[in-house]
């Protein structure tokens, strides 16, 4: 393991830009020149061959190391999925190991595409994908087991396909933008999807009312959606591409008050039209943390467009402000509110609509499961309500303990961070932008419902990326990653120099 | 299955996970700590400042290593052979803040300008937004000035027509020349 990864590991870095690089990015390779074979040409002195010879294809280090690691996650998954039938039923039932072994086919489907369409991608993103994707079926399973459903009454059945889904959809993402600056040209027409997808379930009709929150679309009662998760992805495209037109009338002009420069009143316009947006989530479609995802993904994008502190402090004391009010008015805010705050309180606990406890549930979950887990199938997280989805991560820190969630964040911190250097890499504004953007919705979304489960932050209903059962999830995220690789091949493939005057 | 082989299974997977984790950091570790200095050879050593010398100070490829210095002020083969897709290689910058500095030919156009969405960025006080381009015609490199407020010069005259480029002939643009070379 070892050999393999210490040369590729400096191409990788030095690609992503390494802290010494002044704004250079540093592949030497354009797209039809590849870099390894200039730079060992250099390195041996030899002069460059006469072009017009094909090139030889040289190995591609970045995927060698990718097909290494995303057999280690399949390996992974399929020990987890093992584990659960030794530790619920006492023997291996074979069906779900092929299933799982059809999606790791997949898996391998979208690496392959890459060694054609995006040579230089990042060789991270998939891995973790992978690997957080199966626990999350392994521990959908195992919930199944518990609650005795099979076929296609099965949540992980169900799960396995809309990964297959979602994965196809990625595929589809890779090969058909083959370059990110397109999704500039749709910069308001992905807003106008964006609002449209949210507005959809309150459509009579296609709305489907779910526990409380109206965020479902149901067609024909079949196909149960979530649009408001592929609007993520739209809202970070429309956001990107609108900073980066008009982020200088958004940074420059304005006045200082308390050492920070705040924007003039008109200038307010697209932060309160955003934060109208969220607050009609919340009152309309009842959900707390969709629209604190939103707002949070806006926010942050801001900053990073304008870099200017007083968007957050703007922007923060907006949302709270809202959130309070809504806390008041609104009965099924201010019962969330009061969870957080008192879980432990019989009345509270006891009650029947709104009570706290599946929240306590989940930290008895979390409790129960210690340091090192009961081990997988051999815990209880099915008396907690929703635990395949809401509540994926107390049932995972059930079977897996302390170390196993810490492993599960580990995860998500090193995608997350490689989302972030892929747009710190990135070379023009829009890149920049759409990268920290996907990047953070991810990690704003994980904050959001391991915050809410280990009552850090009043619970909302989210999905955990990857892990949660639900397709429109899956289907959100692994678009994200899509374009994240797509980002970060076209970060590398074209060389660029700063010269700082 | 016995309990005890279910806790060694279980811990066993735990750490799995882990080396999952780590093995991804340990790939990264030169993007996490930076990567390790390389001695410069000798000869280069002595020049003094790399931006000073004729050496290139930034190679586009920081991870090079080993690779030769090149030829400190290179004789400019003033043969008038115009720069194509076939004989030209690099653009090197000859005079300016980061002189040395090579950038490599492909056979996409190069923007210049001030914009952060160039292939070559040059933030001065003389180089417009959207400066100049070059790019390949017939196979031949021709640079094209893009309406910059102060100019693009190739050898000393006011570029205002795509022009192609000599191998070797100084391009200006702001307070930076550079050349194309084989």
């Amino acid at each position: 393991m070892t050999d393999p990864i210490a040369p590729i590991a400096s191409g990788s870095s030095s690609s992503t830009g390494s802290p010494n690089s002044a704004g250079y990015p540093s592949s030497t390779g354009s797209p039809s020149s590849s870099r390894g074979g200039r730079r060992a040409a250099r390195a041996a002195g030899e002069p460059t061959p006469p072009s017009g010879i094909r090139r030889i294809r040289l190995p591609q280090k970045l995927r060698n190391l990718e097909l290494a690691l995303l057999l280690f996650a399949c390996a992974i998954n399929a020990g987890a999925i093992v584990l659960v039938q030794l530790g619920a039923l006492g023997a291996i039932d074979t069906q779900l190991i092929l299933l799982g072994a059809g999606l790791s086919a997949l898996v391998l489907a979208l690496h392959i595409s890459m060694r054609f369409v995006a040579r230089d991608a990042d060789p991270f993103l998939l891995p973790i994908a992978t690997l957080l994707n199966g626990i999350g079926i392994a521990m959908i399973y195992r919930i199944d087991i518990a609650e005795g459903d099979t076929g296609w009454d099965s949540a992980a059945v169900r799960q396995i396909v809309w990964s297959a889904i979602a994965i196809v959809c990625a595929i589809v993402t890779i090969l058909v933008i083959r370059n990110h600056r397109v999704l500039f040209k749709y910069t308001y027409l992905s807003g106008l999807v964006a609002i449209v997808l949210l507005l959809l379930p309150l459509v009579p009709g296609l709305g489907d009312d779910h526990d409380g929150a109206q965020v479902w679309i149901s067609i024909a009662g079949v196909m149960n959606f979530q649009p408001g998760e592929i609007a993520k992805i739209a809202l970070a495209v429309f956001f990107a591409g609108y900073l980066v037109r008009n982020r200088d009338s958004l940074s420059m002009v304005g006045r200082t008050f308390l050492g920070m420069r705040f924007p003039r009143a008109r200038d307010l316009g697209p932060l309160l039209v955003v934060w109208a947006l969220s607050m009609a989530v919340i009152v309309f479609q009842r959900d707390l943390g969709t629209a604190l995802l939103y707002f949070g993904l806006f926010l942050v994008m801001l900053y990073v467009a304008t870099g200017r502190l007083s968007w957050i402090v703007l922007g923060l004391s907006l949302f709270l402000a809202g959130a309070l009010i809504a806390s008041q008015v609104l009965e099924y805010v201010g019962n969330r509110f009061a969870n957080w705050l008192n879980p432990f309180d019989p009345a509270r606990y006891e009650a029947e609509v709104g009570g706290s406890y599946q929240l306590v549930q989940g930290l008895f979950g979390l409790s129960n499961g210690g340091l090192i887990g009961t081990g997988w199938g051999q815990g209880r997280p099915d008396i907690t309500p929703v635990p395949q989805s809401d509540y994926i991560i107390a049932s995972l820190g059930e079977e897996l303990g302390l170390a196993g969630i810490f492993a599960i964040l580990a995860l998500y911190l090193l995608f997350v961070s490689r989302g972030f250097r892929i747009g710190f890499a990135g070379q023009d504004d829009f890149g920049k932008l759409l990268g920290v953007g996907l990047s953070f919705v991810v990690a704003l979304q994980v904050f959001i419902v391991v915050g809410g489960v280990m009552r850090v932050i009043p619970l909302t209903g989210l999905t955990t990326p990857f892990l949660a059962a639900g397709g429109s999830s899956l289907v959100a995220n692994w678009i994200i990653v899509a374009l994240l690789l797509r980002l970060s091949d076209t970060v590398r493939n074209h060389p660029r120099l700063v010269i700082d005057g | 299955m016995s309990q005890l082989t279910l806790l060694v299974l279980q811990i066993g997977f735990l750490l799995l996970m882990w080396v999952f984790v780590f093995a991804i950091v340990y790939a990264l570790r030169s993007d996490l700590f930076g990567q390790r200095v390389r001695k410069l050879q000798p000869d280069a050593a002595q020049a003094g400042t790399p931006a000073a010398s004729g050496f290139p100070s930034s190679p586009i490829t920081p991870g090079g290593g080993t690779r030769k210095p090149a030829p400190a002020p290179a004789p400019a083969p003033a043969n008038g052979e115009i720069a194509s897709a076939q004989n030209a290689r690099t653009l090197v910058i000859t005079s300016g803040p980061k002189a040395g500095a090579e950038f490599p030919l492909g056979r996409d156009e190069i923007t210049i300008g001030r914009s952060a969405d160039s292939a070559i960025i040059i933030r001065d006080d003389y180089t417009s937004t959207h400066h100049a381009r070059l790019m390949l015609w017939n196979d031949r490199w021709m640079i094209q000035d893009l309406d910059s407020t102060n100019g693009t010069f190739l050898d000393g005259s006011r570029v205002s027509v795509p022009t192609p480029i000599p191998l070797g002939v100084p391009v200006k643009v702001g307070a930076t020349t550079f050349e194309l070379r084989r």
